[in-house]
């Protein structure tokens, strides 16, 4: 029983975080806000690549994958490629 | 901005638009399931974590404090922590979208960093697109929650698949778009450094969180300089 009511807390507190940001559409925002808004994703994804890659033991090898990826994305544009080429590499340096 | 009608196609768009992170997550999901059911978790319990609190780094904390018999409020807390994040997503996405008041309830419920990503990046985004790529990994993620506990000690180990890998690629596929300029990038490599910082101090989900306010607020002073508001 507290093992459900703990998964339901989880479940409420994760839940009124969705839904919080998504609600507040009718904001007006001043122009300092709408470009803090547009570069919420450049700041969000640099801080979900590098604790990754930096924190991690064969950090070498990650980084080459990384680079070797985004030449991949520079050239092809396309997600796909970039991740199946990035992982191709990472997978080759593990085994050497 | 006008709430469009539900486009099948821009649904499978989204839809699809996730499916090259399927590598990524199917194992995490299992290993999330195997170490539920260490933590003393039962089957059910185990897919309900999946199916309603749906947060890839949040179930894992919880699965490791159920097993360190942890008091339940503390594994809330440490799930609210990780989750503040989802703030600022909401806050971003709910600029380029319009949504009902039943569309906002599905969209929040199934809202990931993945998802999040994609949808941000999709020209002309709409809810059907959204939901596409929402549910894309609410799928694979319950699927494989639920062969995980299955298999249980079957399932082999993310680490040593090397899977994990797949998360900082579509991330940096998804930032690389965004670099076309001259400020982007310095935000982009800030954000870098302060994450960095900030991750040898604080857990995952608050350092997503802080790097994402700390470097808009630098983006947004960066732009708007000099301009007379």
């Amino acid at each position: 029983m507290t093992v459900l009511l703990t998964l339901l807390g989880m479940w409420a507190v994760t839940f009124a975080a969705r839904l919080a940001g998504l609600s507040l559409h009718r904001l007006v925002l001043p122009p300092f806000w709408l470009a803090f808004l547009r570069f919420v994703p450049i700041s969000v994804f640099a801080a979900l690549i590098v604790p990754d890659i930096a924190g991690s033991p064969d950090w070498p090898k990650k980084l080459i994958a990384c680079a070797v990826a985004a030449a991949l994305l520079w050239r092809t544009k396309a997600l796909a490629w970039g991740i199946v080429g990035g992982f191709a590499v990472y997978w080759a340096l593990r085994q050497v | 901005m006008t709430v469009t009608p539900f486009s099948r196609s821009s649904f499978l768009a989204g839809f699809r638009a996730i499916v090259p992170l399927w590598l990524g997550i199917a194992p995490f999901a299992a290993a999330y399931a195997v170490t539920a059911r260490a933590g003393g978790l039962n089957i059910f319990e185990t897919s309900w974590m999946s199916l309603s609190v749906f947060a890839g780094a949040a179930q894992f904390a919880a699965a490791g404090l159920f097993g360190q018999g942890a008091s339940p409020l503390s594994i809330i807390a440490t799930t609210a922590v990780l989750n503040v994040r989802h703030v600022l997503y909401g806050l971003s996405l709910a600029q380029k979208v319009k949504v009902t008041w039943p569309q906002r309830l599905m969209a929040a419920q199934f809202l990931t960093d993945e998802a999040y990503g994609v949808a941000i990046n999709a020209p002309g985004l709409n809810y059907a697109y959204l939901l596409g790529a929402e549910l894309s990994l609410y799928a694979v993620w319950n699927v494989f929650t639920l062969l995980g506990s299955l298999l249980g000690s079957l399932v082999p180990d993310p680490g040593a698949l090397g899977v994990g890998i797949v998360f900082p690629l579509a991330f940096l596929g998804l930032l690389t778009p965004h670099l076309s300029s001259r400020i982007p990038l310095v935000v982009a490599l800030v954000s870098g450094l302060i994450a960095w910082s900030l991750s040898r101090i604080v857990p995952g989900g608050l350092v997503v969180l802080l790097t994402g306010i700390l470097g808009a607020l630098f983006g947004a002073w960066l732009s708007t300089r000099g301009t007379k508001t």
